[in-house]
């Protein structure tokens, strides 16, 4: 062992490049004897477009509808407590008290158990991931296991997510739920299988009264741009710096 | 449902349940741990506290059995304990959790180094001195290569300085990014501090050098050795220096946050006052920190009476280890007890007998011992701990070490 | 340098040429495409199947082509088809799979039109308790057209 120091940076050098060449071509012999045929990538340009999305609070009837088909469409597991999108109910009592809750997701529908004497105002919510344009979970994902779409949709990667759960820490919305059978995190798509397919997201498209609207941002006359460009918006905790894209009409300020 | 007596108020949904579990509020426990005995061996190894040089070797050993189980809890953890090498395959930069592989890893080769450098002379005479598969095992440690004149054991000596130095800021690093990963979470109230890294590495160094002064004193009973008490003293020193140091940036954070009475401030409040009301003033606080702050003042005042004063520091780090688990606690499950939507709060019940349960936390937390007795018995380090050396060692070898 | 450092150099050098060459043969080959993750999971997101197909589909042809129009005609335009029925798209491509029935239950009308504080009060809601005798909602209207008798 008499190498000089040179020289040994020299071979090192030599062994890291020759280890790196080496495998890029086994893993090329690798991937080609499997053949690995491209995805289709059907007609579907994601540049054309950005999603958004608006809900019209002073609509909603409650009925729990959207939380319900969501989950039959995304195969979310009912028996558990884990929700893609939910409705919340706001009661103001008359001595100032807000009372919130969201029983079940509202799946079941709401049942009054304040009679209407002692509410100021009462009103429901819907929630659903915001698919922020500065996404914090996206942020905090140790491995890159989810992602914002080039269309704006925030998803996660299920053969990928380590399930270490910061993601779901990290969503000040409470958007985000472990899926225990999967063991990964996971989160609302926008069904991004049905609005690359030209569908509605399956919430919006259960909704009766047109309370939930899904768009376009890039189209000009779509929903959504009619919607932002007429009414007053707001966004869910804008302090925050997230950005969300889930634009809210009519919110009230004890809506967090 | 039991599920929704734990609840008060609003809580979203979605979180009915806990995510994260005692498991992680092990992982920051583990990793304080590693970082305290690391920076207590440093304080010899390159500020030069010669009191503390009995220890110095031992910490380090410490510092490895316990970094050697810091990603235990987080790999038990995860939903797919196989993906977990991802985060060393791709990173990805923007997560405060990414890199963790790397760190850890550069960490541990630079312990492991160190080590090995403050180890080799005993190395390579027990390798030439040996039969059988123990010379085989001491050769391999060697790397088959048994230069030890003196020369040798100087440039080595340099090494091991110059790696020490390399050694405190990524020890600090390693634990004070574990406070970021909680310190970054904007969307979580009781986390979301810019202070948090710097009270993780306070608590870290204090319950380490507390649970050296525990192994230290533990490990002399078992063997029946005399205790030098120069070195416990000016370790106590040291741990009474770092718990002020500790107190100050945890009651700053709570003073802020009252004083600046943000939008959160009820929650925070109800969490302070009801959740971990017992958890945070009483153990955190007067347990963890107050009395032992009264006690090493005490011991520090006091003149002789050694055994008393060895009490009092043991209890005082016994105080002090369970204190800074409170502090984990307080942090990773308090954190999560209230709700983000800042109108409720829900209750952590730890379950026993599960993946994420407290059994395989305890299992956990005894690994480090056990790796502890079995690498003492491999690289011994009492030589430098106990007064009378060994008579078939010369005393003079023990100053070539450093 | 001494050897036993040259050694131990050698064998940090070998632990981290191995691991490069093991990452570069597990990371995923569409991992970067777009960005940090993996290129290829975007299309199987889009790939997950549709469970609801939308209430046009049902008009279609020659399937519920009256009742279409009847439905298309009523107030009860705005609720679809699969809001009442369930998701049916494995019915749409095959016809021969029939949907779960309507849920026809008072309750089921009722998560929509039961009296709640909370609902606007522009929506058109009844009394549990005293409309329609207790009997099924669709005794007297009719689902499709809630003002057909
Ligand atoms: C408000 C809920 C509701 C909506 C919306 C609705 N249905 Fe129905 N549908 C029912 C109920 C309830 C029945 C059972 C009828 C009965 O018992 O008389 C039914 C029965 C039927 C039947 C069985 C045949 C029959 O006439 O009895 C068909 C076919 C049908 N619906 C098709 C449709 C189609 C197509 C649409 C959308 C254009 C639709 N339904 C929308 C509630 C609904
Ligand atoms: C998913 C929600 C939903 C369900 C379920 C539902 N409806 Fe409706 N219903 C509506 C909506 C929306 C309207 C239209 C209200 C409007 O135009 O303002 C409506 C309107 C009506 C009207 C007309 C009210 C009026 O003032 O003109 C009647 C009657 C009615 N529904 C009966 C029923 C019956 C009977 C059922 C059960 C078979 C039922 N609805 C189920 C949402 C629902
Ligand atoms: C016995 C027959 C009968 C039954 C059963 C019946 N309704 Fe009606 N419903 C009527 C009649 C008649 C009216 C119109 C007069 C009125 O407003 O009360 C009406 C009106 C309504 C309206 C419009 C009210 C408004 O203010 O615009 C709704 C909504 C409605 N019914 C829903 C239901 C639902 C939901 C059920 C089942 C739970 C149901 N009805 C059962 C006969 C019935």
């Amino acid at each position: 062992m008499n190498i000089s120091r040179r020289e040994f940076t020299k071979i090192g050098c030599r062994i890291v490049i020759g280890a790196a060449a080496g495998a890029t071509i086994v893993e090329s012999i690798i991937s080609n004897s499997i053949a690995a045929e491209p995805s289709s990538t059907g007609d579907y340009d994601w540049n054309e477009h950005y999603w958004g999305y608006v809900i019209d609070t002073r609509k909603c009837i409650g009925c729990g509808r959207c939380a319900n088909a969501c989950k039959l469409e995304n195969d979310v597991p009912f028996d558990e407590p884990v929700y893609r999108t939910w409705v919340e109910r706001y009661r103001v009592l008359k001595e100032g008290e807000v009372k919130i809750d969201s029983p079940n997701g509202s799946i079941d529908g709401f049942t009054d158990d304040i009679p209407a004497e002692e509410l100021k105002k009462a009103f429901y919510v819907p929630k659903i991931c915001n698919h922020c344009d500065n996404p914090p979970c996206v942020q905090v994902c140790p491995v890159g296991a989810t992602y914002a779409t080039n269309d704006g949709v925030v998803l996660v990667d299920y053969d990928y997510c380590i399930g270490c759960r910061y993601c779901i820490q990290g969503c000040p919305y409470g958007a985000r739920y472990f899926n225990k059978e999967k063991g990964t995190a996971d989160k609302c798509t926008w069904c991004y299988h049905r609005i690359t397919k030209g569908l509605l997201p399956a919430c919006v498209q259960a909704c009766p009264v047109g309370a939930r609207v899904f768009g376009d941002l890039k189209d000009p006359a779509s929903d959504v741009n009619k919607l932002l460009d007429k009414e007053r918006i707001n966004v869910l905790k804008p302090d925050l710096g997230t950005k969300p894209k889930v634009y809210y009409v009519g919110l009230d300020r004890e809506v967090r | 449902m039991m599920v929704e007596n734990l609840i008060w108020g609003y809580v979203y949904p979605n979180e009915a349940e806990i995510q994260w579990s005692v498991l992680i509020v092990l992982y920051p426990y583990i990793t304080g741990l590693v970082a305290g005995a690391f920076i207590a061996s440093s304080l010899y190894h390159v500020f030069g506290k010669k009191e503390i040089k009995p220890v110095a070797r031992f910490a380090l050993l410490t510092a490895l059995s316990f970094l050697l189980v810091a990603t235990m809890p987080l790999l038990t953890h995860l939903g797919h304990p196989e993906r977990g090498i991802e985060i060393m395959f791709t990173p990805h930069l923007t997560s405060a959790m990414s890199g963790f592989g790397y760190i850890y890893s550069f960490y541990l080769i630079v312990v492991v180094l160190e080590i090995w450098l403050s180890f080799r002379e005993d190395i390579v005479k027990t390798a030439l001195n040996s039969q059988g598969w123990k010379k085989l095992l001491y050769s391999g440690l060697a790397l088959f290569s048994y230069d030890i004149s003196e020369k040798a054991l100087h440039e080595d000596e340099k090494l091991a300085k110059k790696l020490a130095i390399i050694g405190i800021p990524s020890a600090a690093f390693l634990h004070g990014y574990v406070g970021f990963i909680f310190g970054g979470i904007k969307a979580n109230p009781w986390w979301s501090t810019p202070l948090m890294p710097l009270i993780f590495l306070m608590s870290a160094i204090v319950s380490g050098i507390a649970l050296l002064i525990l192994l230290y004193i533990a490990s002399m009973k078992l063997r029946k050795r005399a205790i030098d008490h120069k070195c416990l003293h000016s370790l106590a020193h040291y741990l009474w220096i770092f718990l002020i140091l500790d107190v100050a940036l945890e009651l700053l954070e709570i003073v802020s946050m009252k004083y600046e009475s943000l939008e959160d401030i009820e929650i925070i409040n109800r969490l302070l006052s009801d959740k971990i009301a017992f958890t945070f003033y009483g153990v955190q606080l007067t347990l963890g920190i107050l009395i032992p702050f009264i006690l090493l003042l005490l011991v520090g005042i006091m003149k002789n009476r050694e055994t008393l004063k060895m009490i009092m520091i043991s209890v005082s780090s016994i105080f002090v280890v369970i204190g800074v688990f409170a502090m984990r606690w307080n942090v990773v499950i308090g954190g999560q007890e209230i709700s983000k939507s800042l109108s409720g709060t829900l209750t952590y019940e730890p379950v026993f007998f599960s993946q994420e349960g407290v059994l395989p936390a305890i299992i956990i937390l005894a690994i480090p011992f056990v790796i502890l007795v079995v690498v003492t018995r491999i690289l011994p380090p009492w030589k430098d701990m106990e007064e009378e050396v060994p008579e078939s060692k010369p005393k003079s070898t023990i100053k070539h070490l450093y | 340098m001494q050897p036993h450092l040259k050694r131990a150099i050698f064998l940090l050098g070998v632990v981290i040429v191995g691991f490069i060459f093991i990452r570069s043969l597990v990371v995923p080959d569409s991992y970067g495409q777009y960005g940090a993750y993996r290129g290829d999971s975007v299309y199987e997101n889009r790939n997950f199947t549709v469970e609801y197909a939308g209430s046009q589909s049902c008009g279609d042809e020659n399937c519920h082509k009256t009742l279409y129009s009847i439905w298309a005609d009523s107030r009860h335009k705005t609720v679809n088809c699969e809001t009442c029925h369930g998701p049916s798209e494995k019915h749409v491509s095959n016809v021969r799979i029939m949907p779960s029935p309507a849920n026809d239950s008072r309750e089921f009308c009722g998560k929509c039109h039961y009296k709640m504080v909370a609902r606007p009060s522009s929506f058109p809601q009844i009394d549990p308790e005293s409309h329609g005798e207790n009997l099924k909602c669709a005794y007297c209207h009719n689902p499709h057209k809630p003002w057909f008798v």
